[in-house]
Protein backbone atom coordinates (compact mmCIF):
# COMPACT_ATOMS: atom_id res chain seq x y z
CA UNK A 1 0.00 0.00 0.00
CA UNK A 2 1.41 3.04 -0.73
CA UNK A 3 1.68 6.28 1.38
CA UNK A 4 -0.91 8.10 -0.15
CA UNK A 5 -3.56 4.77 0.01
CA UNK A 6 -2.69 4.59 3.36
CA UNK A 7 -3.42 7.85 4.54
CA UNK A 8 -6.91 7.57 2.62
CA UNK A 9 -7.83 4.30 4.27
CA UNK A 10 -7.11 5.76 7.57
CA UNK A 11 -9.22 9.14 7.14
CA UNK A 12 -11.94 6.91 6.00
CA UNK A 13 -11.74 4.72 9.03
CA UNK A 14 -11.39 7.95 11.30
CA UNK A 15 -14.53 9.58 9.05
CA UNK A 16 -16.47 5.69 10.43
CA UNK A 17 -15.51 6.58 13.69
CA UNK A 18 -16.59 9.98 13.79
CA UNK A 19 -19.93 9.28 12.08
CA UNK A 20 -20.50 6.25 14.22
CA UNK A 21 -19.90 8.72 17.30
CA UNK A 22 -22.06 11.35 16.20
CA UNK A 23 -24.68 8.62 15.72
CA UNK A 24 -24.30 7.44 19.37
CA UNK A 25 -24.59 11.42 20.57
CA UNK A 26 -26.85 12.88 18.92
CA UNK A 27 -29.35 9.64 18.36
CA UNK A 28 -30.40 8.72 22.39
CA UNK A 29 -33.02 11.21 22.79
CA UNK A 30 -35.37 9.78 25.49
CA UNK A 31 -38.44 8.53 24.52
CA UNK A 32 -37.52 8.85 21.03
CA UNK A 33 -37.04 6.23 17.72
CA UNK A 34 -34.52 3.90 19.39
CA UNK A 35 -31.11 5.21 17.31
CA UNK A 36 -29.59 3.08 14.65
CA UNK A 37 -26.66 0.97 16.41
CA UNK A 38 -23.35 1.64 14.03
CA UNK A 39 -22.32 -1.82 12.93
CA UNK A 40 -18.28 -2.05 14.02
CA UNK A 41 -16.29 -4.44 11.61
CA UNK A 42 -15.25 -7.18 12.77
CA UNK A 43 -18.10 -7.46 16.02
CA UNK A 44 -21.15 -9.04 15.86
CA UNK A 45 -24.35 -7.66 15.24
CA UNK A 46 -25.61 -6.04 18.85
CA UNK A 47 -28.34 -7.98 20.03
CA UNK A 48 -32.03 -6.06 19.62
CA UNK A 49 -33.69 -4.57 22.69
CA UNK A 50 -35.54 -7.39 24.58
CA UNK A 51 -38.57 -4.94 26.31
CA UNK A 52 -40.49 -2.70 24.60
CA UNK A 53 -39.15 0.36 26.51
CA UNK A 54 -42.10 3.15 26.25
CA UNK A 55 -41.32 6.90 26.15
CA UNK A 56 -41.38 8.67 29.44
CA UNK A 57 -44.78 8.13 31.46
CA UNK A 58 -45.67 12.04 32.76
CA UNK A 59 -48.05 12.04 35.28
CA UNK A 60 -51.77 12.00 34.75
CA UNK A 61 -54.49 14.70 35.11
CA UNK A 62 -54.70 14.65 39.04
CA UNK A 63 -58.13 16.73 39.02
CA UNK A 64 -60.12 13.46 40.15
CA UNK A 65 -57.74 11.87 42.37
CA UNK A 66 -58.53 11.86 45.99
CA UNK A 67 -56.00 10.35 48.79
CA UNK A 68 -56.45 8.65 52.09
CA UNK A 69 -53.81 7.79 54.87
CA UNK A 70 -54.47 5.39 57.55
CA UNK A 71 -53.98 6.57 60.97
CA UNK A 72 -50.20 5.02 62.29
CA UNK A 73 -50.38 6.13 65.66
CA UNK A 74 -53.31 7.30 68.44
CA UNK A 75 -52.36 11.11 67.74
CA UNK A 76 -54.27 14.48 68.76
CA UNK A 77 -55.64 16.04 65.48
CA UNK A 78 -54.82 19.81 65.74
CA UNK A 79 -56.46 23.02 64.86
CA UNK A 80 -53.17 24.87 63.04
CA UNK A 81 -49.88 22.70 62.04
CA UNK A 82 -48.14 22.91 64.86
CA UNK A 83 -47.64 21.07 68.29
CA UNK A 84 -48.80 23.29 71.00
CA UNK A 85 -51.66 24.03 68.58
CA UNK A 86 -55.61 23.82 69.77
CA UNK A 87 -56.85 20.40 70.23
CA UNK A 88 -59.75 19.66 68.25
CA UNK A 89 -60.07 15.42 68.27
CA UNK A 90 -57.67 12.39 69.49
CA UNK A 91 -57.45 9.96 66.90
CA UNK A 92 -57.23 6.71 67.29
CA UNK A 93 -56.29 3.29 66.02
CA UNK A 94 -59.35 1.67 64.94
CA UNK A 95 -63.30 2.33 64.15
CA UNK A 96 -66.36 1.33 65.99
CA UNK A 97 -66.42 -1.65 63.24
CA UNK A 98 -62.28 -2.95 64.40
CA UNK A 99 -61.52 -1.44 61.17
CA UNK A 100 -58.49 0.55 60.57
CA UNK A 101 -59.41 3.94 60.85
CA UNK A 102 -58.56 6.51 58.33
CA UNK A 103 -58.73 10.18 57.82
CA UNK A 104 -59.15 11.76 53.92
CA UNK A 105 -56.20 13.92 53.39
CA UNK A 106 -56.95 17.43 52.29
CA UNK A 107 -53.45 19.24 51.95
CA UNK A 108 -50.17 19.33 53.72
CA UNK A 109 -48.06 22.03 55.01
CA UNK A 110 -44.32 22.35 56.35
CA UNK A 111 -44.75 24.17 59.79
CA UNK A 112 -42.66 26.75 61.72
CA UNK A 113 -40.98 23.56 63.67
CA UNK A 114 -40.17 22.29 59.94
CA UNK A 115 -42.21 18.74 60.20
CA UNK A 116 -44.90 18.25 57.71
CA UNK A 117 -48.45 18.28 58.71
CA UNK A 118 -51.46 17.34 57.00
CA UNK A 119 -55.03 18.87 56.90
CA UNK A 120 -57.20 16.15 56.95
CA UNK A 121 -61.11 15.53 57.11
CA UNK A 122 -61.84 13.78 60.35
CA UNK A 123 -65.37 11.44 61.47
CA UNK A 124 -66.11 13.49 64.59
CA UNK A 125 -69.21 16.10 65.20
CA UNK A 126 -69.38 18.76 64.34
CA UNK A 127 -69.62 17.42 60.52
CA UNK A 128 -67.03 18.35 58.44
CA UNK A 129 -64.70 18.53 60.84
CA UNK A 130 -61.24 19.61 59.87
CA UNK A 131 -57.60 19.20 61.53
CA UNK A 132 -53.95 19.15 61.21
CA UNK A 133 -52.04 16.31 61.95
CA UNK A 134 -47.96 15.38 61.82
CA UNK A 135 -47.24 13.67 58.36
CA UNK A 136 -45.47 11.01 60.18
CA UNK A 137 -48.67 9.51 62.66
CA UNK A 138 -50.39 8.63 59.31
CA UNK A 139 -49.59 5.50 56.79
CA UNK A 140 -48.95 5.22 53.49
CA UNK A 141 -51.31 7.60 51.41
CA UNK A 142 -53.84 5.66 48.98
CA UNK A 143 -55.51 7.11 45.95
CA UNK A 144 -59.27 7.07 44.60
CA UNK A 145 -60.54 8.22 41.62
CA UNK A 146 -64.25 8.02 42.44
CA UNK A 147 -66.63 10.50 43.91
CA UNK A 148 -70.27 9.37 45.03
CA UNK A 149 -72.58 12.16 45.52
CA UNK A 150 -76.17 11.57 47.51
CA UNK A 151 -78.80 14.22 46.07
CA UNK A 152 -81.12 14.34 48.91
CA UNK A 153 -83.72 16.34 47.37
CA UNK A 154 -83.95 13.51 44.28
CA UNK A 155 -83.37 10.51 46.38
CA UNK A 156 -80.60 9.48 44.45
CA UNK A 157 -76.97 8.67 44.50
CA UNK A 158 -74.36 8.58 41.60
CA UNK A 159 -71.10 7.31 41.58
CA UNK A 160 -68.40 9.17 39.64
CA UNK A 161 -64.73 7.64 38.46
CA UNK A 162 -62.46 10.39 37.15
CA UNK A 163 -65.06 12.68 36.64
CA UNK A 164 -67.76 9.92 34.74
CA UNK A 165 -70.59 8.89 35.57
CA UNK A 166 -70.63 4.86 36.46
CA UNK A 167 -73.53 3.93 38.97
CA UNK A 168 -76.79 5.65 39.62
CA UNK A 169 -79.80 5.12 41.31
CA UNK A 170 -82.44 5.52 43.96
CA UNK A 171 -81.94 5.71 47.63
CA UNK A 172 -83.82 5.91 51.03
CA UNK A 173 -82.76 8.55 53.47
CA UNK A 174 -83.43 10.39 56.58
CA UNK A 175 -86.66 10.76 58.18
CA UNK A 176 -87.43 14.56 59.24
CA UNK A 177 -87.00 13.56 62.71
CA UNK A 178 -83.16 12.30 62.16
CA UNK A 179 -81.80 13.61 58.91
CA UNK A 180 -79.03 12.14 56.72
CA UNK A 181 -76.83 14.78 57.66
CA UNK A 182 -75.20 17.43 54.52
CA UNK A 183 -71.71 17.99 53.80
CA UNK A 184 -68.48 16.43 52.36
CA UNK A 185 -67.58 13.25 53.94
CA UNK A 186 -65.68 9.78 53.03
CA UNK A 187 -66.16 6.29 53.13
CA UNK A 188 -64.52 4.63 55.78
CA UNK A 189 -64.92 0.79 55.79
CA UNK A 190 -66.85 -1.74 54.09
CA UNK A 191 -68.73 -5.20 56.29
CA UNK A 192 -69.85 -7.69 54.34
CA UNK A 193 -70.84 -11.32 55.59
CA UNK A 194 -72.26 -10.24 58.72
CA UNK A 195 -75.61 -11.37 60.14
CA UNK A 196 -78.29 -8.47 60.29
CA UNK A 197 -80.85 -8.98 57.44
CA UNK A 198 -81.53 -4.85 57.99
CA UNK A 199 -78.32 -3.71 56.35
CA UNK A 200 -78.18 -5.53 53.75
CA UNK A 201 -75.62 -7.95 52.09
CA UNK A 202 -73.18 -4.77 52.12
CA UNK A 203 -72.32 -1.66 54.05
CA UNK A 204 -70.30 1.48 53.43
CA UNK A 205 -68.93 3.33 57.06
CA UNK A 206 -69.08 7.26 56.46
CA UNK A 207 -67.47 9.63 58.27
CA UNK A 208 -70.80 11.15 59.15
CA UNK A 209 -72.61 10.76 62.11
CA UNK A 210 -76.02 11.71 63.11
CA UNK A 211 -76.19 15.40 64.78
CA UNK A 212 -79.61 13.68 66.60
CA UNK A 213 -79.04 10.44 67.30
CA UNK A 214 -75.71 11.28 69.20
CA UNK A 215 -76.03 8.45 71.76
CA UNK A 216 -76.69 5.78 68.99
CA UNK A 217 -74.29 2.67 69.96
CA UNK A 218 -70.71 3.24 68.95
CA UNK A 219 -71.49 6.98 68.12
CA UNK A 220 -74.14 7.13 65.67
CA UNK A 221 -72.20 7.12 62.27
CA UNK A 222 -74.19 6.97 59.16
CA UNK A 223 -73.68 3.93 56.55
CA UNK A 224 -74.69 3.56 52.67
CA UNK A 225 -76.12 -0.05 52.60
CA UNK A 226 -78.88 -2.40 51.78
CA UNK A 227 -82.11 -3.66 53.28
CA UNK A 228 -84.61 -5.91 54.15
CA UNK A 229 -87.64 -3.55 53.29
CA UNK A 230 -86.89 -2.65 49.57
CA UNK A 231 -90.38 -1.21 49.24
CA UNK A 232 -89.29 1.58 50.97
CA UNK A 233 -86.57 2.81 48.58
CA UNK A 234 -86.68 5.34 47.44
CA UNK A 235 -88.15 7.42 50.47
CA UNK A 236 -87.31 9.39 53.66
CA UNK A 237 -87.32 6.52 56.04
CA UNK A 238 -83.93 5.60 57.78
CA UNK A 239 -82.57 6.96 60.88
CA UNK A 240 -80.14 8.92 58.73
CA UNK A 241 -78.18 6.23 57.04
CA UNK A 242 -78.40 5.86 53.21
CA UNK A 243 -80.04 2.99 52.32
CA UNK A 244 -79.90 1.07 48.74
CA UNK A 245 -82.01 -2.03 47.43
CA UNK A 246 -79.59 -4.81 48.11
CA UNK A 247 -79.24 -5.68 44.32
CA UNK A 248 -77.63 -1.99 43.95
CA UNK A 249 -75.62 -1.85 47.19
CA UNK A 250 -74.14 -5.01 46.01
CA UNK A 251 -73.45 -3.28 41.98
CA UNK A 252 -72.10 0.07 44.20
CA UNK A 253 -69.55 -2.82 46.08
CA UNK A 254 -68.09 -3.86 43.00
CA UNK A 255 -67.58 -0.24 42.35
CA UNK A 256 -66.94 2.08 45.24
CA UNK A 257 -63.27 1.84 47.19
CA UNK A 258 -62.84 2.40 50.45
CA UNK A 259 -61.63 6.25 51.06
CA UNK A 260 -64.11 7.57 48.57
CA UNK A 261 -64.85 11.01 49.05
CA UNK A 262 -68.74 11.69 49.57
CA UNK A 263 -71.06 14.60 48.83
CA UNK A 264 -74.47 15.08 50.60
CA UNK A 265 -76.29 17.51 49.24
CA UNK B 1 -22.68 2.46 47.02
CA UNK B 2 -22.51 5.96 48.57
CA UNK B 3 -21.46 4.73 52.30
CA UNK B 4 -19.06 7.11 51.91
CA UNK B 5 -20.88 10.08 52.13
CA UNK B 6 -23.30 8.06 54.23
CA UNK B 7 -25.92 7.86 51.92
CA UNK B 8 -27.42 4.22 51.96
CA UNK B 9 -30.89 3.42 52.65
CA UNK B 10 -29.13 1.70 56.09
CA UNK B 11 -27.95 4.96 57.08
CA UNK B 12 -31.16 6.55 56.44
CA UNK B 13 -32.59 4.49 58.62
CA UNK B 14 -30.42 5.05 61.97
CA UNK B 15 -29.87 8.79 61.23
CA UNK B 16 -33.91 9.72 61.85
CA UNK B 17 -35.31 10.59 58.17
CA UNK B 18 -37.03 7.38 58.64
CA UNK B 19 -38.10 7.29 62.24
CA UNK B 20 -41.48 5.94 63.74
CA UNK B 21 -41.37 3.74 60.18
CA UNK B 22 -41.94 0.45 61.63
CA UNK B 23 -43.42 -0.34 64.94
CA UNK B 24 -46.89 -2.12 65.04
CA UNK B 25 -47.11 -2.80 61.27
CA UNK B 26 -46.86 -5.95 59.47
CA UNK B 27 -45.01 -5.98 56.52
CA UNK B 28 -45.23 -8.11 53.40
CA UNK B 29 -42.54 -9.78 53.41
CA UNK B 30 -40.83 -7.64 50.45
CA UNK B 31 -39.61 -10.21 47.38
CA UNK B 32 -42.58 -12.97 48.45
CA UNK B 33 -44.02 -12.13 45.32
CA UNK B 34 -40.70 -12.52 43.02
CA UNK B 35 -39.80 -15.97 44.99
CA UNK B 36 -43.42 -17.21 44.27
CA UNK B 37 -43.16 -16.00 40.49
CA UNK B 38 -39.77 -17.91 40.34
CA UNK B 39 -40.94 -21.01 41.48
CA UNK B 40 -43.99 -21.97 38.98
CA UNK B 41 -40.89 -21.05 36.06
CA UNK B 42 -42.19 -21.38 32.62
CA UNK B 43 -41.40 -19.70 29.82
CA UNK B 44 -43.17 -16.94 28.40
CA UNK B 45 -43.08 -15.26 24.79
CA UNK B 46 -45.03 -12.35 24.80
CA UNK B 47 -45.98 -10.53 21.33
CA UNK B 48 -42.78 -9.94 19.27
CA UNK B 49 -40.94 -10.55 22.52
CA UNK B 50 -37.40 -12.37 22.40
CA UNK B 51 -38.33 -15.76 24.21
CA UNK B 52 -37.42 -15.61 28.23
CA UNK B 53 -35.93 -17.98 30.11
CA UNK B 54 -36.79 -18.77 33.91
CA UNK B 55 -33.89 -17.12 35.34
CA UNK B 56 -34.71 -14.25 33.03
CA UNK B 57 -38.35 -14.44 34.17
CA UNK B 58 -37.18 -13.93 37.76
CA UNK B 59 -34.34 -11.56 37.05
CA UNK B 60 -37.22 -9.23 35.42
CA UNK B 61 -39.83 -9.51 38.21
CA UNK B 62 -37.22 -8.70 40.88
CA UNK B 63 -36.61 -5.51 38.76
CA UNK B 64 -39.97 -4.91 38.54
CA UNK B 65 -40.43 -4.53 42.13
CA UNK B 66 -37.07 -2.21 42.27
CA UNK B 67 -39.04 -0.31 39.62
CA UNK B 68 -42.15 -0.14 40.98
CA UNK B 69 -40.76 1.37 44.21
CA UNK B 70 -38.98 3.76 42.73
CA UNK B 71 -41.51 4.87 40.40
CA UNK B 72 -44.49 5.45 43.63
CA UNK B 73 -41.51 7.31 45.10
CA UNK B 74 -41.45 9.48 42.21
CA UNK B 75 -44.81 9.85 41.98
CA UNK B 76 -45.95 10.65 45.49
CA UNK B 77 -43.07 13.41 45.34
CA UNK B 78 -45.02 15.09 42.32
CA UNK B 79 -48.61 14.67 44.04
CA UNK B 80 -47.41 16.21 46.91
CA UNK B 81 -45.88 19.11 45.06
CA UNK B 82 -43.46 20.07 48.29
CA UNK B 83 -40.44 19.25 46.47
CA UNK B 84 -39.80 22.92 44.15
CA UNK B 85 -37.82 24.20 41.90
CA UNK B 86 -34.76 21.86 40.31
CA UNK B 87 -35.48 19.05 43.01
CA UNK B 88 -39.30 18.87 41.74
CA UNK B 89 -38.04 18.98 38.25
CA UNK B 90 -35.67 16.24 39.06
CA UNK B 91 -38.68 14.10 40.12
CA UNK B 92 -41.63 14.61 37.43
CA UNK B 93 -38.56 13.73 34.82
CA UNK B 94 -37.68 10.45 36.65
CA UNK B 95 -40.86 9.82 37.84
CA UNK B 96 -41.92 9.25 34.25
CA UNK B 97 -38.92 7.26 33.51
CA UNK B 98 -39.55 4.98 36.09
CA UNK B 99 -43.36 4.62 35.57
CA UNK B 100 -42.32 3.88 31.72
CA UNK B 101 -39.51 0.83 33.27
CA UNK B 102 -42.29 -0.77 35.12
CA UNK B 103 -44.74 -0.44 32.24
CA UNK B 104 -42.20 -2.13 30.02
CA UNK B 105 -41.62 -5.14 33.08
CA UNK B 106 -45.58 -5.29 33.29
CA UNK B 107 -45.48 -5.60 29.16
CA UNK B 108 -43.21 -8.15 28.74
CA UNK B 109 -44.39 -10.29 32.01
CA UNK B 110 -47.58 -9.96 31.21
CA UNK B 111 -49.45 -13.08 33.61
CA UNK B 112 -45.78 -13.57 35.66
CA UNK B 113 -45.35 -10.05 36.90
CA UNK B 114 -45.57 -10.00 40.45
CA UNK B 115 -47.91 -7.44 42.04
CA UNK B 116 -46.86 -4.26 43.40
CA UNK B 117 -46.20 -3.98 46.89
CA UNK B 118 -47.60 -1.54 49.69
CA UNK B 119 -45.35 1.11 50.17
CA UNK B 120 -45.13 3.63 52.93
CA UNK B 121 -42.84 6.50 52.99
CA UNK B 122 -43.44 8.03 55.77
CA UNK B 123 -43.21 11.56 54.86
CA UNK B 124 -39.76 11.69 52.99
CA UNK B 125 -41.67 12.55 50.07
CA UNK B 126 -43.10 15.95 51.28
CA UNK B 127 -39.29 17.08 52.76
CA UNK B 128 -36.99 18.22 50.40
CA UNK B 129 -33.54 17.17 52.09
CA UNK B 130 -35.44 14.12 52.79
CA UNK B 131 -36.43 13.58 49.30
CA UNK B 132 -33.52 14.18 47.42
CA UNK B 133 -31.12 11.86 50.47
CA UNK B 134 -33.88 9.30 49.88
CA UNK B 135 -33.24 9.73 45.80
CA UNK B 136 -29.97 9.25 46.03
CA UNK B 137 -30.33 5.77 48.10
CA UNK B 138 -32.79 4.42 45.95
CA UNK B 139 -30.82 4.92 42.51
CA UNK B 140 -27.45 4.44 43.99
CA UNK B 141 -29.42 1.03 44.99
CA UNK B 142 -31.27 0.42 41.62
CA UNK B 143 -27.81 0.71 39.86
CA UNK B 144 -26.12 -1.54 42.14
CA UNK B 145 -29.13 -4.18 41.77
CA UNK B 146 -28.84 -4.08 38.19
CA UNK B 147 -25.26 -4.71 38.15
CA UNK B 148 -26.13 -7.59 40.94
CA UNK B 149 -28.71 -9.42 38.77
CA UNK B 150 -26.99 -8.82 35.14
CA UNK B 151 -24.91 -12.25 35.05
CA UNK B 152 -28.06 -14.08 35.79
CA UNK B 153 -29.61 -12.59 32.75
CA UNK B 154 -29.28 -15.51 29.78
CA UNK B 155 -31.00 -13.79 26.73
CA UNK B 156 -29.01 -11.51 25.32
CA UNK B 157 -31.56 -8.92 23.71
CA UNK B 158 -32.85 -8.62 27.65
CA UNK B 159 -29.35 -7.93 28.55
CA UNK B 160 -29.20 -5.25 26.03
CA UNK B 161 -32.38 -4.03 27.91
CA UNK B 162 -31.03 -4.27 31.49
CA UNK B 163 -27.82 -2.42 30.59
CA UNK B 164 -30.01 0.22 28.60
CA UNK B 165 -31.81 0.65 32.32
CA UNK B 166 -29.15 -0.03 34.02
CA UNK B 167 -27.02 3.10 32.55
CA UNK B 168 -30.10 5.84 33.27
CA UNK B 169 -30.40 4.78 36.73
CA UNK B 170 -26.99 5.32 36.49
CA UNK B 171 -27.46 8.82 35.14
CA UNK B 172 -30.62 9.67 37.64
CA UNK B 173 -28.27 8.18 40.42
CA UNK B 174 -25.65 11.41 39.57
CA UNK B 175 -28.58 13.71 38.72
CA UNK B 176 -29.58 13.59 42.37
CA UNK B 177 -26.50 13.23 43.50
CA UNK B 178 -25.89 16.76 42.26
CA UNK B 179 -28.77 18.43 43.48
CA UNK B 180 -28.14 16.97 47.22
CA UNK B 181 -24.74 18.45 47.09
CA UNK B 182 -22.38 15.69 46.25
CA UNK B 183 -19.73 14.91 44.18
CA UNK B 184 -21.88 12.47 41.11
CA UNK B 185 -18.71 10.43 40.45
CA UNK B 186 -16.42 9.63 42.54
CA UNK B 187 -15.37 5.76 42.10
CA UNK B 188 -13.10 3.94 39.79
CA UNK B 189 -15.62 1.00 40.58
CA UNK B 190 -18.97 0.89 41.19
CA UNK B 191 -19.55 -2.46 43.55
CA UNK B 192 -22.95 -4.69 42.60
CA UNK B 193 -25.32 -5.83 45.44
CA UNK B 194 -26.55 -9.20 46.14
CA UNK B 195 -29.81 -9.76 46.19
CA UNK B 196 -30.03 -10.31 50.15
CA UNK B 197 -28.24 -7.50 50.53
CA UNK B 198 -30.90 -5.52 48.32
CA UNK B 199 -33.99 -7.14 50.19
CA UNK B 200 -32.28 -6.49 53.56
CA UNK B 201 -31.69 -2.70 53.04
CA UNK B 202 -35.11 -1.93 51.43
CA UNK B 203 -36.84 -4.31 54.08
CA UNK B 204 -34.81 -2.57 57.09
CA UNK B 205 -36.34 1.15 55.72
CA UNK B 206 -39.57 0.04 56.34
CA UNK B 207 -41.15 1.75 53.39
CA UNK B 208 -42.77 -1.36 52.37
CA UNK B 209 -45.69 -2.09 54.52
CA UNK B 210 -49.12 -4.00 54.24
CA UNK B 211 -52.75 -2.53 53.77
CA UNK B 212 -54.27 -1.40 56.00
CA UNK B 213 -57.32 -3.32 57.17
CA UNK B 214 -60.70 -1.67 55.93
CA UNK B 215 -62.71 -4.44 55.73
CA UNK B 216 -64.61 -6.33 58.67
CA UNK B 217 -67.17 -8.80 58.95
CA UNK B 218 -68.98 -7.57 62.40
CA UNK B 219 -72.15 -6.31 61.99
CA UNK B 220 -72.79 -2.90 61.07
CA UNK B 221 -73.95 -0.10 64.09
CA UNK B 222 -74.32 2.45 61.56
CA UNK B 223 -77.92 4.72 62.37
CA UNK B 224 -79.76 2.12 59.84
Amino acid sequence: MSARRATAAGLLCGAAVGVAAAALVTGGSAGGAAPATPALPGLPAPAGQGLAIPRPRPLGPQDHVSQWAPVRRPLVARRRPAAGAARVTRLGLRTPEGTRNLVRVLGRRTGADRRVWVHVALAVLPNGSTAWVPRRALGAYEEVTTRLVIDTRTLRATLYDRGRRVFRTRVGIGRAESPTPRGDFYVRNRLERYRSPAYGPLAFGLSARSETLTDWPAGGYVGIHGTDRPDLVPGRISHGCIRLRNADIRRLGRLMPVGTPVRIR
Amino acid sequence: MSADFGLDLAVLDRDGALEEARAGLSRRSFFVGVAAGAGGLLLYRGTDAPAQTAADIDVLNYALVLEYLQAAFYTEAEQAKAIKGRAGEAASTVGAVERAHVKAFLDALGSKAVKRPQFDFQGVTEEPRAFLKTAVAFEDLAVAAYKGEAPKLQTPAIITTALGIHTVEARHAAWMRYLYGIRPAVNAFDEPRTRPEINKIVRETGFVTSTPQTRSSQAPRYTG
